[in-house]
């Protein structure tokens, strides 16, 4: 069986600065990484891993420098913008900052039915709008069509977000961060929301993410990345029992020490 | 709530009245005046009569005539000639911005180029080798004119790309036309109106000006050309300019402000949040009396008492708004680290904003608040202690480093407050070594740290002066967690090695759990739970702390 999405050794390199300090980052270096129909995967690591340049290139944002991508076994990364186009709209990006995601003059039925105008199947006025927005529990709906960003919580705007990844029922959502930019307490409500649109549409996540608890509850799967590498992936109740690498047990230490985790003397 | 209109909307409005004069005047000219602007209708230089109300020109041609009919020409090259600027302005932008490459290499240059020229100069070169005319005058205007709002609008195109939404909505397939007219043009509009109407205006006075110089159509009666009969005819020395020069020059005046004043008002529409955020310009001085509670509550800080102590603080936004904070009360004792965790909205940064003295705005502020026996609240006293005795590390305020200086720089710039420069820099360099910065990095700029390193000068920059307290507002905010547990580290450390005193303000009550002492829960303005952080996770007493303290994901346990 295929998986929906196959990275094979992807490879991305940025240049910074300039002069004496130009340098070349490796951004990804030879990371390979699946996602299977309906599967929940988590990709961990710290900021300047290359956990948001994988994301982006999954949704062709970003060109891979070498390496393949394939959905549904179809290679896309070397596809002309036109085709990746089509192909775009089986997937959905979700950004971390819910300030930013939303257009501040769109109003939440237009921003939530976006992904079906681009497509062609619907508009603001579509049922299907309302109904992802009960679904992502901004009930009841009609309260909200109306409203502008500015007049959302961070966590309200954070749904209408993933209103808006559900309402075309794309196959794959890659949520950059979906709570690292809400409070603690709403953390909770976004992980449950995640799971539930899986299981209620097997719609599959990448969820990156630099919160390991964020990680263990959400997902089946956990890639750790370090330095534009993946230096472990399996499933996440196993690397989480037993970490293999010792930049994983070093994340789960700070995950600790920030109250994220339990500590077992 | 207030039903009072933004200031966006009167001035929008005003703007509108003004426009509508001309414009009425321009469409209904021939039932307003009953003389022809071009031909004679009476005797010469005649005095303003019942049936030439501004009098009559040296060719006794009816000067109230040439003022209605003048508001057409003006508008239609200011109209005309702004909108060709900008649209010319508005496609080389998005071109040059949304395509990049050659496409932008070869607009921006030319963009340069025209903007390198001499505004009037080359309008009078072009008028005088095109000839006169009214389209002609637009098109000599706009095509002069259209590399501003080029450059300008180009900037922004750069800067939206970028955008969250743009990016999300280039990866759910849009196509690039569907991302420039849907998120870039949209959120242009402010920036657009704003140069359409600097054109506009630009175009009215230019046309003015050519007219007065001679380069305007002498078969027009533009205001431009009035004036310029006016001045040939000696108005300013026989008394005539009182009814021949001030009515155009007023005209032209009105209009320039009609155009500014709808331009403020575009933007507004534009961005509806400025609708919301214009009102609290608007304040009126009705002040409310300190509550009899609050004066009656003045507390004693017997020594060693508490480092701080805040007594029934309340604080309005603005004097008509509800109350942000209302009537909290807590301590923060000497040489221990206190948490004060709240969601967003719960007015946790309020509170050490108010504390500081650094509300934006006209603010409301009721109660006591005394520091080392000195109270604060008031202005003054508040600027004394800050960035002395008491340093304050703001939210994100790694992110606003200067970044044309080095850091060990801006350390030393910070403790040079208190001490001679030569003091200053070895001072900075113990203290970039205290928060964990190694020589190597003290020249570095704030762009080559990562942002952990950031927040540690930024935490450098707050002890620069020795404080006693030290207030972290939301430190951890947008860093990875290994460096969240670094930075938390670093303040109980702190603490311990320097004797200090931390207020931490925070969202995530998991992550003071392990460096607070203390702790002050906070829910819509109000204390609901305070306490000695072991107690209060303990045994929560109420039901809000409960749902806080469950905020953890995740019941995996980990064997450090």
């Amino acid at each position: 069986m295929s998986a929906l999405l196959e990275v094979r050794h992807a490879t991305k390199t940025f240049r910074s600065g300039a002069g004496a300090r130009r340098r070349r980052v490796m951004a990804l270096d030879d990371v390979s990484l699946s996602v299977g129909e309906g599967e929940i995967v988590a990709l961990v690591g710290e900021s300047g891993s290359g956990k948001s340049t994988l994301g982006r290139a999954v949704v062709g944002l970003e060109r891979l420098d070498g390496g393949k991508a394939l959905f549904e076994g179809v290679e896309y990364a070397s596809m002309s913008e036109r085709s990746l186009r089509e192909l775009r709209r089986q997937m959905h990006l979700v950004l971390q900052d819910p300030y930013q995601s939303l257009h501040p003059g769109m109003r939440v039925a237009t921003a939530v039915a976006e992904p079906l105008e681009i497509a062609g199947t619907g508009n603001a006025k579509s049922p299907k709008v309302a109904e992802a927005l009960e679904e992502v529990g901004l009930t009841p709906a009609s309260q909200f069509l109306a409203r502008y960003p500015h007049q959302l919580s961070g966590g309200q705007r954070q749904r209408v977000v993933l209103a808006r990844a559900l309402v075309g029922r794309p196959r794959l959502v890659v949520a950059d961060e979906p709570t690292s930019m809400v409070d603690a307490t709403l953390r909770a409500g976004i992980v449950a929301l995640i799971r539930q649109l899986r299981d209620h549409h097997g719609i599959a996540f990448l969820v990156i993410t630099h919160d390991l608890d964020m990680a263990a509850a959400v997902a089946e799967q956990v890639a750790i990345m370090q330095r534009g590498r993946l230096v472990e992936c399996g499933p996440t109740p196993e690397v989480f029992a037993a970490p293999s690498h010792d930049y994983t047990k070093m994340l789960l230490r700070a995950a600790a020490e920030v109250g994220r985790l339990d500590v077992a003397d | 709530m207030s039903r009072r209109q933004s200031p966006g909307k009167i001035l929008g409005r005003v703007g509108l009245v003004l426009l509508a004069v001309p414009a009425l005047a321009a469409v209904f000219a021939p039932l307003t005046a009953r003389h022809s602007p071009t031909r004679p209708s009476a005797r010469p230089l005649l005095k303003p009569s019942l049936g030439h109300p501004l009098g009559t020109d040296d060719l006794g041609i009816d000067i109230f005539a040439q003022l209605i009919y003048g508001s057409r020409i003006s508008l239609a090259i200011g109209l005309g000639a702004a909108v060709l600027a900008v649209v010319v302005g508005l496609t080389v932008a998005l071109v040059a911005g949304w395509r990049r490459g050659w496409a932008e290499t070869v607009l921006m240059r030319l963009t340069d180029v025209t903007l390198a020229f001499p505004f009037l100069p080359l309008v009078l070169v072009l008028a005088a080798f095109f000839g006169r005319g009214l389209i002609v005058t637009a098109l000599v205007i706009g095509a002069v004119t259209w590399a501003r709002p080029a450059r300008v609008l180009w900037a922004q195109v750069l800067k939206l790309r970028e955008y969250p939404h743009v990016q999300a909505a280039r990866a759910m397939g849009a196509t690039g036309t569907r991302c420039v007219v849907r998120h870039i043009l949209t959120r242009l509009t402010p920036v657009t109106s704003a140069q359409f109407v600097r054109v506009a205006n630009a175009a009215v006075i230019s046309e003015a000006a050519l007219a007065f110089l001679g380069l305007g159509d002498p078969n027009q009666a533009s205001w431009g050309i009035m004036l310029a009969n006016a001045s040939s005819n000696n108005a300013l020395l026989t008394g005539a300019w009182k009814w021949w020069m001030v009515p155009p020059g007023l005209a032209l005046t009105l209009v320039v402000l009609g155009f500014a004043f709808t331009g403020y008002a575009s933007e507004e529409w534009a961005d509806p949040r400025l609708a919301s955020t214009g009102r609290l310009r608007f304040l009126s001085s009705r002040r409310r009396r300190p509550s009899p509670a609050a004066t009656a509550a003045a507390v004693e800080t017997p020594d060693p008492g508490p480092i701080l102590s805040v007594r029934d603080l309340v604080v309005h936004y603005d004097r008509q708004g509800p109350a942000v904070v209302k009537g909290v009360s807590f301590d923060v004792e000497r040489e221990r680290v206190t948490a004060l965790v709240g969601e967003s909205g719960s007015g946790k940064s309020t509170i050490v904003l108010a504390l500081l003295g650094l509300l934006p705005g006209d603010p409301l502020v009721e109660g006591e608040a005394t520091f080392e026996g000195r109270k604060l609240l008031r202005a003054a006293a508040a600027a004394r202690v800050r960035g002395r005795q008491v340093g304050f590390v703001t939210q994100a305020a790694m992110n606003a480093l200067n970044p044309a200086y080095t850091i060990h720089f801006q350390v030393s710039e910070a403790a040079a407050l208190t001490m001679p420069q030569e003091e200053a820099r070895r001072r900075a360099t113990d203290l970039l070594e205290t928060v964990g910065l190694p020589a190597s990095d003290h020249g570095a700029y704030p762009h080559e740290l990562s942002g952990g390193m950031r927040q540690r000068v930024v935490i450098a920059m707050a002890l620069a002066n020795k404080p006693d307290l030290l207030i972290a507002d939301e430190p951890t905010t947008g860093l990875d967690l290994v460096t969240q547990a670094a930075i938390l580290h670093l303040l109980g450390d702190l603490k311990d090695r320097l004797g200090l005193t931390v207020l931490l303000i925070t969202h995530d009550v998991q992550m003071v759990m392990r460096v607070a002492d203390e702790i002050v829960i906070l829910q819509d303005g109000c204390v609901v739970e305070q306490g000695a952080v072991d107690t209060v996770v303990a045994d929560p007493q109420q039901d809000y702390t409960r749902r806080l303290l469950n905020t953890r994901l995740s019941p995996l346990t980990v064997k450090v």
